[in-house]
């Protein structure tokens, strides 16, 4: 809690990758989150192609702590028929709050046939999807723009908000011409004046906080919100604010 | 406890901030008042500040667009950019004639052919470890390997590796290890925790806040440092004191002595904790 605002960071992972530093134990997630008032992260587990085997680490990495942490279903389309299923249990089932993708672990740019039965099961459901965009061309922000308003009952989250200036560009204009697309601000790129140019050209009321936790340490991340020259009550917007709404939270 | 604003509350001494503009990229600071207006803004006191110009282009060159951003006042401490050319050499020479040397950067030459080995740069590094600078290394590039073996032959010179990432994450330990006169800049260095822990393991006195302006912001580290375990001796001289000692007493420095005079207790700790 960070002057009365519930933190809650909208990007995070489950899983090891050993070679950089990213380890998913929850003591060491907790510790760095509670030192600096984080109170909830969203997880997702993105290295199976097979959904399945993912979705189930994240339930158990979530039960440990189930007040502290909210899963994100993971699917891909590299193995399609088990798509729609899967993605109904972790909703069902395993009460994951959103679904996660990861466009350049497939070949298809995210506005692509295979990806649509996972849009149509987001709009249905009224979910968010929280996309990893950035300059590969699978993930281009300006791709979400084209896909966002054929399904207006989901809504789309650019993760990096596009991460570099031209796609961070796009992104803008894809939150600008939609109002169902969110822009979320982790980044190893910590840019001066980044937060304030999403806030200025896209709202504080689109924005949210993400950390990419455990790759990277919420606590940096958070500092880009917390030093950004912006009012306070668009800091709580894109502390907590924002995400409580997509989220339905109580 | 944590709120909406943030200001540090230890003095603050920048290790890493680049002034002028890169060939493809405007810098957001055009001048030396708005790069000072930007450093109270975040709570920064003093800043180690080395030229865009040198990075990509031109050591020789860049030094010479440093001069306009320096003061007399000594909030802006400048870092000279050096490769092992005749031309280069004699430059950072001359300047250091004149007491203007705390420390120096290498300039990155290995995309262009000269590997980082002793027979390239063993009369660089002897001269600045005969004159006790430090010098600050690049890691992005940087080959491990060269970096353990030229460096082992140079056991007395201080050494400042500069931007190190999570990619670099398998690196950095047995760096530290292997080279126990070398202190990480923490400037892009964010896998969870790590801070944390390489306090522990190898002492804070090998850590140096960086910000990396204007490449990146100068308060979200700032903010991270502050809200870890460290205690507040250790994240003084995280953010300023290690730098403090490591550029050690110099003309250019006399400005600074309310700063020096603000560590010497930690300094004296943390080279104790050094050696136990």
């Amino acid at each position: 809690m960070i002057d009365g605002v519930q933190v809650i960071d909208f990007h995070g992972h489950v899983g090891r990758w050993d070679r950089y530093g990213m380890i998913d134990e929850p003591t060491r997630v907790l510790h760095a989150m509670d030192a600096a008032g984080i109170d909830r992260a969203c997880v997702s587990n993105i290295f199976h192609p097979d959904g399945t085997t993912g979705n189930d680490l994240t339930a158990r990495f979530v039960a440990q702590h189930p007040e502290r942490f909210i899963g994100f279903a993971y699917v891909s389309p590299l193995m399609p028929e088990r798509m729609l299923p899967e993605l109904a249990r972790a909703v069902d089932s395993l009460c994951f709050a959103a679904i996660k993708l990861y466009p350049p672990y497939t070949p298809w740019p995210l506005n692509e046939p295979p990806w649509e039965p996972i849009y149509r099961f987001a709009n249905a459901r009224g979910l968010a999807v929280l996309f990893h965009t950035g300059s590969e061309p699978q993930s281009l922000p300006k791709l979400v723009g084209e896909i966002a308003s054929r399904y207006p009952r989901a809504n789309f989250v650019l993760g990096h908000s596009g991460n570099t200036p031209v796609e961070r560009g796009q992104a803008i204009a894809a939150a600008q011409a939609n109002p169902n697309v969110y822009l979320e601000t982790c980044s190893a790129f910590r840019s001066p004046g980044v937060i304030e140019q999403l806030v200025n050209e896209a709202g504080a009321e689109r924005i949210l906080y993400g950390s990419d936790q455990p790759l990277m340490d919420p606590r940096s991340q958070l500092g880009k919100i917390i030093t950004a020259q912006l009012p306070a009550a668009a800091k709580r917007q894109i502390l907590g604010e924002n995400a409580r709404r997509l989220l339905r939270l109580g | 406890m944590t709120s909406l604003t943030f200001r540090p509350r230890v003095p603050v001494f920048d290790a890493n901030v680049r002034v002028g503009d890169l060939p493809g990229q405007p810098a957001p600071c055009r001048e030396r008042a708005a790069l000072l207006a930007e450093m109270d803004r975040c709570g920064v006191e003093r800043a180690v500040i080395y030229h865009a110009l040198t990075e990509e282009v031109s050591p020789v060159e860049g030094n010479l667009l440093l001069e306009p951003w320096l003061g007399a006042d000594g909030r802006l401490v400048p870092q000279w950019s050096i490769l092992p050319t005749a031309t280069s050499l004699a430059q950072v020479q001359g300047l250091h004639r004149q007491g203007r040397v705390t420390s120096v950067r290498l300039h990155d030459t290995r995309v262009a052919g000269l590997s980082f080995r002793p027979w390239a740069y063993d009369p660089l590094l002897a001269w600045l470890s005969a004159r006790r600078i430090p010098i600050w290394i690049p890691l992005p590039g940087a080959d491990a390997d060269e970096l353990v073996t030229t460096l082992q032959g140079h056991p007395d010179l201080v050494t400042v590796l500069v931007g190190a990432h999570y990619v670099h994450h398998l690196m950095v330990r047995p760096l530290l290890t292997r080279l126990p006169n070398a202190h990480l800049e923490l400037s892009r260095y964010e896998p969870i925790g790590e801070i944390e822990a390489l306090a522990d393991e190898f002492g804070a006195h090998r850590l140096v806040y960086g910000s990396w302006y204007s490449q990146y912001a100068m308060g979200p580290l700032l903010f991270y440092l502050h809200h870890t375990d460290l205690s507040e001796e250790e994240l003084a001289l995280v953010c300023a004191g290690n730098l403090v000692r490591i550029l050690g007493p110099a003309p250019s420095l006399r400005s600074g002595q309310a700063l020096s005079a603000a560590y010497p207790e930690q300094s004296r700790r943390s080279e104790g904790r050094a050696t136990s």
